[in-house]
């Protein structure tokens, strides 16, 4: 099976030949692969060589940590890349922005109200957790809509705040 | 004489003092909110109670609620352990009516210490320097702050009066920018200690934050344990402790001048138990108090690690009415401790809290390392309490030994389940700054990023990327077993069950 894993920009073909072996970029490799104890632990031994690694998706990549150094990596088959290579520049280029919860918390403070034209940067929450306040920022220049939360709600991780048009 | 003590805490502190507690053959009594019932703390204990539900106000505030527990389990005396009710005159106070010790200094010596204002004030009239701000002036409001911010200069620290921690604390370098932060630094006062009132420091450039362990037994007599540097700090949260300090290092006579101070202001306010003392050293060794922290501190095994002392037994020693076992002169530091508090946080995510339950762990253990923990597998993280999940210390003969041997526990140590930053002090093991000792409390914040850190490190994508795609192929061909239909024997329903059982 042969696989397109990108890594920062950089474009690795794996092709998983068997149980035993793997090619990266045409190059043969001997592996022992093995996930320990039913943890998203992974045993990896590439020619006598040992790594101990934490793999774990996060949306549409995988995040790997060994030895101290996280990777980030997106993983696709041929067909896959195919389909996102057709796709490509046809996707929204300014999608709106759902401000999503980071982590299940106390809302402290709202400084901005629907209507609001708002700036890259700007503080769109203030969310406390942990004893810790975090301030929410935007990534894009917009309109701020559809205020879900007010001051002193309890929110959940993921549960979406507000959105940015 | 006590013979049974009530922790009035949670968390690593808890199990502790536990362990101290055990070690004397005292008893021990755990208190619990309802998100701890099967925290650590709670299982180790001889007797446990619940105070309440999770938020902290019903539940660790209730100073009522414990004395009310302490008196019908017939406890002697409370160990407070660092936050919640530690440093709280009216929960010593009562106490004390209630006919408990109080593991910690008198009420008098907490009220003292803890208005920040009245603390400096109080050591200044013992000779001890202070930096230069608006102490002992009480409750100012902006329009007066405003005024006197020039004359102290710029730049400078807003801090709550009733703070620590880094809460209610905000930096300003212009007259410009300060009524915005003031205003964020009364906000955030507010709501962490209901106390809005705010005060003006001076910031020292360069500084070092270094601070000296006490000890002292009410019988006069009062020592230090050397000092600790923790200026690895993040928005003023320490991250990192070591002892001795690199700054100062073979300076001996530095090192009992501060000292020193630190036993004077210790007295200045008839001190009793253990206590730190915290100093802002610039570059040229002058140095100045800062806060009197009258209590236990996070950091203390560094410490213990080279003194050889245990502090928390010392402070029951000490509650029982015992006079110290140690002169000043039998206190020397041997080797070198760092520990890492590692807490809950991304640190690929601008250290935004992590919540969730610990799905594997595994400590690192060996030679010379000790892990003070309150979590297992299994266990929630939940965003109630601070996000500390334990302290990695280690000892080594030289600073060069316990950095390699930090750096090798930290290889070793797994947390999955929450983000934790491990990777973070892994990338600060590797700082030549860190490991030439060339820092100061901004260095986190100033010079060093986790992303460039791993960016001049040898890094080893192929490997990463044979990971990955190993890991995406499992988890495509497992789904593929489920798919397939009619091929095999049992129905689709119990397959799902057992992939969805695999996947857990």
């Amino acid at each position: 099976m042969k696989y397109v894993t990108t890594i920062y920009q950089r474009e690795f073909i794996i092709d998983i030949l068997d149980e035993h072996q793997v090619s990266v970029d045409g190059v043969t490799y001997q592996i022992d692969f093995m996930p320990i104890g039913d943890q998203p632990v992974y045993s990896l031994v590439v020619d006598g060589h040992s790594f101990d690694a934490h793999v774990y998706p996060n949306e549409d990549t995988w995040q790997v940590i060994f030895l101290g150094a996280l990777y980030t990596a997106s993983v696709e088959d041929e067909r896959e890349k195919r389909l996102r290579a057709a796709l490509a520049g046809r996707v929204a280029e300014h999608a709106d922005y759902h401000l999503k919860a980071p982590m299940p918390g106390m809302v402290v403070s709202i400084p901005v109200h629907e209507g609001q034209v708002i700036q890259k940067g700007d503080v769109l929450a203030v969310l406390e957790s942990m004893k810790m306040q975090n301030e929410l920022r935007s990534p894009r220049d917009g309109k701020v809509t559809r205020v879900r939360v007010k001051v002193g709600d309890r929110v959940e991780q993921k549960e979406t705040m507000l959105s940015v048009v | 004489m006590f013979n049974k003590v009530l922790i009035a805490n949670r968390g690593e502190i808890a199990v502790r003092i536990i362990r101290a507690c055990r070690e004397l053959g005292l008893q021990t009594v755990a208190v619990y909110s309802d998100a701890d019932r099967q925290s650590l703390h709670v299982r180790h204990a001889d007797e446990a109670y619940r105070l309440g539900p999770a938020p902290s106000r019903d539940s660790y505030l209730r100073g009522d609620k414990i004395i009310e527990i302490a008196q019908k389990c017939g406890v002697g005396a409370i160990h407070p352990g660092y936050g919640f009710l530690a440093e709280r005159a009216d929960f010593a106070e009562a106490c004390h009516e209630a006919g408990l010790a109080f593991v910690g200094p008198n009420p008098s010596s907490i009220a003292a210490m803890g208005d920040k204002a009245v603390a400096r004030a109080t050591v200044s009239r013992a000779g001890v320097k202070v930096v230069p701000g608006t102490e002992g002036e009480g409750a100012l409001r902006d329009d007066e702050l405003l005024a006197v911010a020039p004359a102290i200069g710029f730049p400078l620290l807003v801090k709550a009066t009733a703070g620590g921690g880094g809460k209610g604390m905000r930096e300003v370098n212009n007259l410009e920018s300060m009524p915005t932060l003031l205003n964020a630094a009364r906000r955030e006062a507010e709501a962490s200690f209901g106390d809005g009132n705010v005060y003006l420091e001076k910031l020292v450039e360069g500084a070092r934050h270094i601070e000296i362990q006490i000890l002292a037994d009410g019988q006069d007599n009062v020592i230090h344990l050397g000092e600790r540097e923790c200026s690895i700090q993040r928005r003023h949260q320490k991250l990192l402790e070591e002892s001795p300090s690199p700054f100062v290092g073979d300076d001996e006579e530095f090192r009992q001048k501060i000292g020193a101070v630190a036993v004077r202001a210790a007295q200045a306010v008839n001190y009793v138990n253990a206590g730190t003392i915290e100093f802002l050293v610039d570059k040229s060794k002058n140095f100045y108090f800062l806060e009197m922290n009258t209590r236990l501190q996070v950091e203390h095994p560094v410490t213990e690690m080279v003194t050889g002392i245990d502090i928390v037994k010392e402070q029951m020693r000490i509650a029982r009415g015992r006079c110290l076992r140690h002169k000043q002169e039998d206190i020397h530091a041997n080797g070198w401790a760092i520990e890492c508090r590692i807490n809950a946080e991304d640190p690929y995510n601008n250290f935004i809290p992590s919540t969730g339950r610990i799905t594997h762990t595994l400590l690192p253990t060996g030679p010379g390392v000790r892990v003070d923990t309150g979590v297992y597998i299994g266990f929630e993280v939940s965003p109630y309490y601070d996000s500390l999940i334990s302290k990695l210390i280690v000892w080594g003969e030289t600073r060069g030994e316990a950095i390699l041997r930090m750096r090798r526990s930290l290889e070793e140590y797994k947390i999955l389940g929450v983000h934790s930053n491990i990777p973070f002090h892994q990338r600060l093991m590797d700082s030549h700054r860190f490991m030439a000792g060339q820092y100061d409390t901004r260095f986190v914040e100033e010079r060093f990023s986790i992303e460039e850190a791993e960016e001049g490190k040898e890094s080893r994508p192929e490997i990463a990327a044979i990971l990955a795609t190993l890991v995406a192929h499992r988890q495509t061909e497992r789904a593929a077993h489920v798919i397939q239909r009619n091929e095999r024997d049992t129905s689709n329903w119990k397959w799902l069950s057992r992939w969805e059982r695999l996947r857990r």
